[in-house]
């Protein structure tokens, strides 16, 4: 029963902690992404598709921010294929596993990129 | 180790919960209304190599810069704006010092919210708030005439563009009369419905409707108490399943071209919602920014982004039951806590397509150009300018979206910021208290391909009141490479 809660707690901190630091990323503010991989360019590509109208540049605009945010890649996608509150799921036929996991490498370049 | 990471989702769903009492944070709600503005180049945050200064500044809500054969700079201010100010719209020169010669001054029917330079002549569209759109030529020496006019643009959006295409013609956009088909309360709060009750949005062909309908009740001295609505048709006008509504050109929602020295017109495409910026890229493909829909009205949509097309002739591109390619067929449109849009045309014209690139909800992204020299970069991309959210008018969002130029890489959708305020967050100067960026409306490369021109409309907060735009906050920013 207590490591539920501390745990709980702990996030929650984490959470919260999370929206003090800018979600901003990249140019021209930031140094531009470093995209070599070509999974990673692909998942860019599919970002902009489906995620960046609400999260533009992966900061908060319609919904949250989710560059400043400590998911791991499996809870990602299990966010994009189920939704979560307002935001709507997305099955196989708006993104194939294949862009999925391109979509989740790339997520995490870009919230890597803080300097 | 498992059990944590339900833990972790459970959290996440509880923190899912919160969106619907979370306040909107838009760019243009503050507690500390400003009516001047300061202006400091440093505060633009730009790629590496690239520098800003002010070119002009003072203007009254500047909507668009051209540039004639010689290579002068001119900019129009639009003579309207959001917030029903009316004033005269102008066409100025201006100087190498800054200084701001006005050349022609125009009737209140704004807004002007393009200019182009053409063969000798500068060509501006000419909003229509008052007595319908228009297309104007106007002489060097600064005698206006009218090209085209009693277009359908009475309602909230207006005639956009023009720009001239690689056959000669004059492309230019018509707004829709209404947020997703339907007039309703929020055309009573925008000021037009008072004063053309009549009017409604047109569609380019014949379309047959759901025959779904709205009942809202506003106090319209023409018909006040509840009344029912349908699309395409005026406030108080019920719809039937299966009724059709008569196309006509010109129409609601479209891309037309015209002769300069006037004449018919013809349709380019159709099933935008507003399309303001349009721009012929390098290789001679019209491209168009389109602003999307909205959560307010008689029929709120929730969440959809802006977008930019490439214009395919005669093509159908989704409005008013598609956004960006996908149907309103389901939840995916519905804002929290009201029910999902339906359809309203029994069969639709056309299978849209998907968009060139894909912006963010509520940005409004104008204006465009495309970079054409190596020597500035980027080449072949479009560079669009993002006015900046009108929350919470338009909709609630989290934080500020828009108020930079972005880039987009037309061939995979990819968009990047290139000039964006500098700070921990996205916002208008006036927001961020610094003298950067305000409300970036439109942008334009010098004829040289050297410089890039964006046109900032100035201050426009959107309180409780609706939008309050700032006279003599309107700024030209030139950007170079160094």
């Amino acid at each position: 029963m207590k490591k539920p809660f501390i745990l709980s707690a702990a996030f929650l901190l984490l959470l919260s902690l999370s929206y003090c630091g800018s979600a901003r990323r990249g140019a021209p503010t930031h140094p531009p992404l470093n995209i070599e991989s070509q999974a990673v360019a692909q998942g860019e590509v599919v970002f902009m598709s489906h995620c960046n109208k609400c999260h533009p540049g992966g900061a908060a605009g319609l919904g949250p921010a989710i560059n400043n945010k400590p998911l791991p890649g499996f809870l990602m996608k299990f966010q994009i294929r189920k939704g979560l509150g307002v935001m709507p799921a997305f099955k196989e036929d708006h993104i194939s596993d294949r862009e999925l996991d391109n979509l989740v490498a790339y997520l995490k370049e870009l919230r890597s990129a803080k300097e | 180790m498992k059990n944590n990471y339900w833990l972790l989702i459970l959290l996440l769903l509880i923190a899912s919960g919160c969106y619907k009492i979370l306040p909107s944070k838009g760019g243009g709600q503050t507690d500390s209304p400003t009516e001047t503005r300061t202006v400091n180049p440093r505060d633009i945050a730009l790629p590496e190599g690239y520098t800003a200064e002010a070119v002009a500044t003072g203007l009254t809500f500047p909507t668009a810069v051209a540039f004639d054969e010689q290579g002068q700079l001119y900019v129009i201010e639009a003579g309207y704006s959001y917030g029903e100010v009316f004033l005269e719209p102008k066409l100025l020169r201006v100087e190498n010092n800054g200084n701001l010669a006005t050349v022609a001054t125009g009737q209140k029917n704004g807004p002007w919210t393009g200019v182009t330079y053409h063969n000798g002549n500068f060509y501006v569209a000419e909003g229509g708030q008052m007595t319908g759109g228009k297309l104007l030529r106007i002489s060097p020496a600064g005698n206006i005439s009218t090209v085209i006019e009693n277009l359908p643009t009475l309602g909230d959006y207006h005639t956009n563009g023009p720009v001239a295409g690689p056959d000669g013609k004059l492309y230019f956009g018509l707004g829709t009369a209404t947020n997703s088909g339907v007039v309703g309360p929020d055309n009573y709060e925008y000021g037009w419905l008072k004063r053309h009750p009549q009017f409604h949005d047109i569609p380019c062909q014949d379309v047959t409707l759901t025959g779904q309908n709205y009942t809202s009740e506003i106090p319209l001295d023409t018909k006040s108490g509840k009344q029912t609505t349908g699309a395409y048709s005026a406030y108080g006008s019920a719809t039937t399943q299966g009724q059709v509504i008569k196309g006509s050109i010109p129409c609601s929602g479209s891309v037309l071209k015209i002769s300069p020295e006037g004449g018919k017109m013809e349709l380019v495409a159709w099933g935008f919602r507003n399309p303001f910026g349009l721009a012929f890229s390098p290789g001679g493909t019209l491209y168009v920014s389109d602003n999307s829909f909205d959560d307010r009205g008689s029929r709120p949509v929730w969440g959809t982004g802006d977008y930019l097309w490439k214009i395919e002739n005669g093509k159908w591109y989704g409005w008013p039951d598609f956004s960006g390619g996908i149907p309103f067929n389901g939840d995916r449109f519905s804002p929290p806590g009201n029910k999902a849009p339906q359809p309203l045309l029994a069969q639709h014209p056309d299978k849209p397509p998907k968009p060139a690139a894909t912006l963010g909800v509520h940005s409004s992204s104008n204006g465009l150009d495309f970079s054409r020299s190596n020597s500035f970069g980027y080449q072949g991309e479009a560079f669009i300018a993002q006015f900046g959210d009108m929350a919470p008018g338009v909709g609630k969002v989290l934080s500020p979206v828009g108020y930079k130029v972005v880039r987009v890489n037309v061939e995979n959708g990819v968009v990047t910021d290139f000039a964006a305020n500098k700070g921990k967050k996205t916002a208008p100067a006036s927001k961020l208290n610094t003298g950067g960026l305000e409300r970036p409306v439109s942008v334009k490369f010098s004829p040289d391909g050297q410089s890039l021109y964006i046109v900032d409309f100035g201050i426009m907060e959107t309180g409780k009141n609706g939008p309050e735009p700032k006279l003599k906050t309107g700024v030209i920013w030139k950007i170079t490479k160094s």
